[in-house]
């Protein structure tokens, strides 16, 4: 058990230097800096051309005439020694308060949607398993599949439509106006949770979609056992049985994709993040990779991949715990 | 019925309502099983056998369903008096039906490897059965559940209580499920084919120890098998099933010496005998038929050397040779007496 969790460890912060290059890297490729950027934009609003070595020196003020590897270099050290992600170009402050602005929104609506569709598609799944071929299976697959086919930012599309002409006003952003610039205080945190299941729902729905049809497939594989058959011939009551036995196998396989469903979530929240004008991280995101706001981008993309492979690293544990195929073998 | 009658089959018919049709699994089936005694049921893959016995629980899997037919047991009480009730007419889910499932009547499967749970310790899996029949704590149950590992032949039982399915052999596995059978001291161990998945050493300790414990517990056993070498070293009374149908039914040694129905007779041919030195196997010919076609008349008149033309046309009735011995075969009913009875209707 110990030597499987310090070989997950290993792996964990291996993986997480390889995401720091690959993310540097990554955001490296495009043709262009932030200073290309600057100098179009002004071309483009009817300013003047800058000179050569304005530009040279704009490049130097922000150490973007130093090799690549110099520049990752300096960006690892400062985020390992000091915690700081670098300067943004683009807000003129310091990316990590960007992002440390951000993300907290963009992880509670990650949260709170993982909770949505565990909560909802779970108990379907089990049901349309037992129930296969029944009414409610097929109405819940009818639902299921509608799920999995319509994007979420087209839901929040009519959603936008219908509360502003069903109710008079567009239910967007994840505060009410009172309390938008506010300090935090118990007030806000009770309006921001009124706000958050809107945005948690869209987000979640299609995995939710795909979460039951994956437990249904689980479970109906599970169902027919022959352990199943020994604990009915035990004189287990029926519902307890189904939740001891194949339910609990059939668990096992959605506890290894937890560390997967954030960045799918986070990914899927970027577009309805736009449309619903939420401050997470996903539109910011967005925009620092037009803008090559390279250490914004950075920042976030390092971020999300650290907290992807902790989720995974999480679901390791979990799984070791409960499978002990896994644990002992 | 005497006294000594544990479980009674009566005309039990199963059907399984498929898209394509209806399957009758077991239909017409009759048996009896005496107190203490050994019940063998034999047949080939599909002959319904697996349904059968799994009804004696009321465990059937949709979309099969008991269309007809009892499945009475007796009970006795602790007052000396006895009662009887009908399992097939018992809500399958209901409180009733599972007090007798792992009580009363216990069951082990075919395969060992997957019977158990691979989540669950063998231990924990052993003292449900007894914690959910009994009143007793989890520390005497656990003490009782040592016992009874002691009592299958596994070795080091205190230590294997607390071990992963996974991490014991076929053999011991199937330990552990007789001795989750016997936790509820069962009058009826049912057992589907529970050596068939073993190899050949481990399934004569297998048989020896079940011998052995339906003694010392006095408790009745029906052997599902299709290894008519087993049947001969542990059945004291055999029914032979074909196509739903129970086709002969006799004590142990008539079977072997004497069988009457052409079925019977082919199955003991089919056995490849050492001191015959024979060189080709001699097969029954033909294959079961298709569960949707099922042949008019005696079901097995396709595949029977001596049928006779009557044979695809008229069901068989059962025909009792003597007190012990029954078998549905038109070559020992008395066809003249049969027809003049039919002609008027």
């Amino acid at each position: 058990m110990w030597k499987y969790l310090a070989r997950r460890f290993t792996y964990m912060v291996f993986t997480v230097w390889v995401i720091t290059v690959i993310s540097f890297v990554l955001i490296q490729l495009p043709p262009g800096d932030f200073v290309t950027n600057i100098v179009s934009r002004m071309i483009s609003s009817g300013g003047r051309e800058l000179t050569p070595e304005y530009e040279a020196q704009l490049r130097a003020l922000y150490g973007l005439d130093q090799p690549v590897y110099v520049q990752y270099y300096k960006w690892l050290r400062n985020i390992v020694l000091r915690g700081e992600f670098g300067w943004s170009f683009e807000y003129r402050r310091d990316a990590v308060e960007i992002i440390t602005e951000r993300m907290p929104m963009t992880a509670s609506i990650s949260f709170f949607s993982f909770l949505f569709v565990w909560i909802v598609a779970l108990p379907i799944g089990i049901y349309s398993a037992v129930r296969q071929y029944s009414i409610g299976d097929y109405v819940f697959t009818f639902l299921g599949f509608i799920g999995l086919a319509v994007p979420s930012f087209l839901l929040a599309l009519i959603f936008l439509y219908i509360s502003q002409r069903f109710f008079g006003q567009a239910m967007i952003g994840l505060f009410s106006l009172e309390y938008a610039d506010k300090p935090w205080s118990w007030a806000k945190v009770v309006d921001f949770l009124k706000h958050l299941w809107i945005p948690a729902i869209m987000i979640g729905l299609g995995g939710t979609a795909g979460l039951i049809r994956t437990m249904r497939a689980n479970l109906l594989d599970e169902l027919n056992k022959p352990y199943v058959e020994t604990a009915r011939s035990k004189g287990l009551p029926e519902f307890k049985l189904l939740l001891k036995y194949p339910v609990r196998h059939a668990l096992n396989p959605f506890v290894s994709t937890i560390g997967w469903m954030l960045p799918s979530l986070v990914a899927g929240e970027v577009i309805v993040a736009i449309v619903l004008n939420l401050p997470t991280s996903g539109p910011v995101l967005y925009r620092a990779l037009q803008q090559q706001d390279m250490y914004v981008a950075a920042g976030f993309i390092l971020l999300l991949s650290v907290l992807t492979v902790i989720g995974t690293f999480i679901s390791d544990v979990l799984l070791a715990i409960l499978d002990p195929r896994i644990r002992l073998q | 019925m005497s006294d000594e009658t544990l479980v009674e089959v009566q005309d039990l018919k199963i059907h399984f309502f498929t898209d394509e049709g209806v399957v009758r699994a077991v239909d017409g089936v009759n048996l009896t099983v005496q107190r203490g005694k050994t019940l063998s049921l034999v047949g080939e893959s599909g002959c319904g056998k697996s349904v059968a016995c799994r009804a004696l629980l009321h465990i059937v899997h949709p979309p099969g369903r008991i269309v007809s037919g009892k499945i009475l047991y007796h009970r006795r009480l602790d007052n000396g008096l006895s009662e009887t009730v009908d399992i097939a007419d018992m809500d399958p889910k209901g409180r009733e039906i599972r007090d007798i499932r792992g009580k009363e009547i216990a069951m082990i499967f075919q395969e060992p490897m997957t019977s158990l749970s691979p989540m669950y310790t063998v231990g924990s899996q052993i003292m449900e059965n007894i914690l959910l029949h009994t009143n007793m704590s989890k520390k005497e149950a656990r003490a009782l559940t040592i016992e009874l590992l002691a009592k299958v032949g596994i070795p080091k039982p205190e230590r294997l209580v607390d071990e992963y399915p996974f991490r014991l052999s076929g053999g011991m596995r199937q330990r552990a499920m007789i001795a989750m059978a016997l936790s509820g001291r069962p009058n009826l161990l049912i057992a589907d084919e529970p050596t068939t998945a073993l190899d050949v050493t481990t399934q004569a300790n297998i048989l020896d120890l079940m011998l052995e414990l339906q003694k010392q517990y006095d408790m009745a056993l029906l052997f599902i098998t299709h290894d008519l070498g087993v049947v001969a070293e542990i059945a004291d009374e055999v029914a032979v099933m074909y196509l739903g149908r129970i086709v002969e039914k006799a004590d142990v040694d008539t079977i072997f010496n004497a069988p009457m129905h052409p079925y019977t007779q082919a199955l003991l041919r089919s056995i490849p005998k050492i001191a015959m030195k024979r060189e080709e196997l001699d097969p029954i010919k033909g294959m079961v038929p298709s569960p949707y076609r099922r042949p008019g008349g005696c079901p097995f008149h396709p595949r029977c050397t001596k049928a006779l033309p009557e044979c695809s046309t008229i069901v068989p009735a059962i025909t009792k040779l003597n007190e012990n011995h029954l078998v549905e075969c038109l070559l020992y009913e008395d066809l003249a007496t049969r027809k003049a009875m039919e002609r008027p209707s």
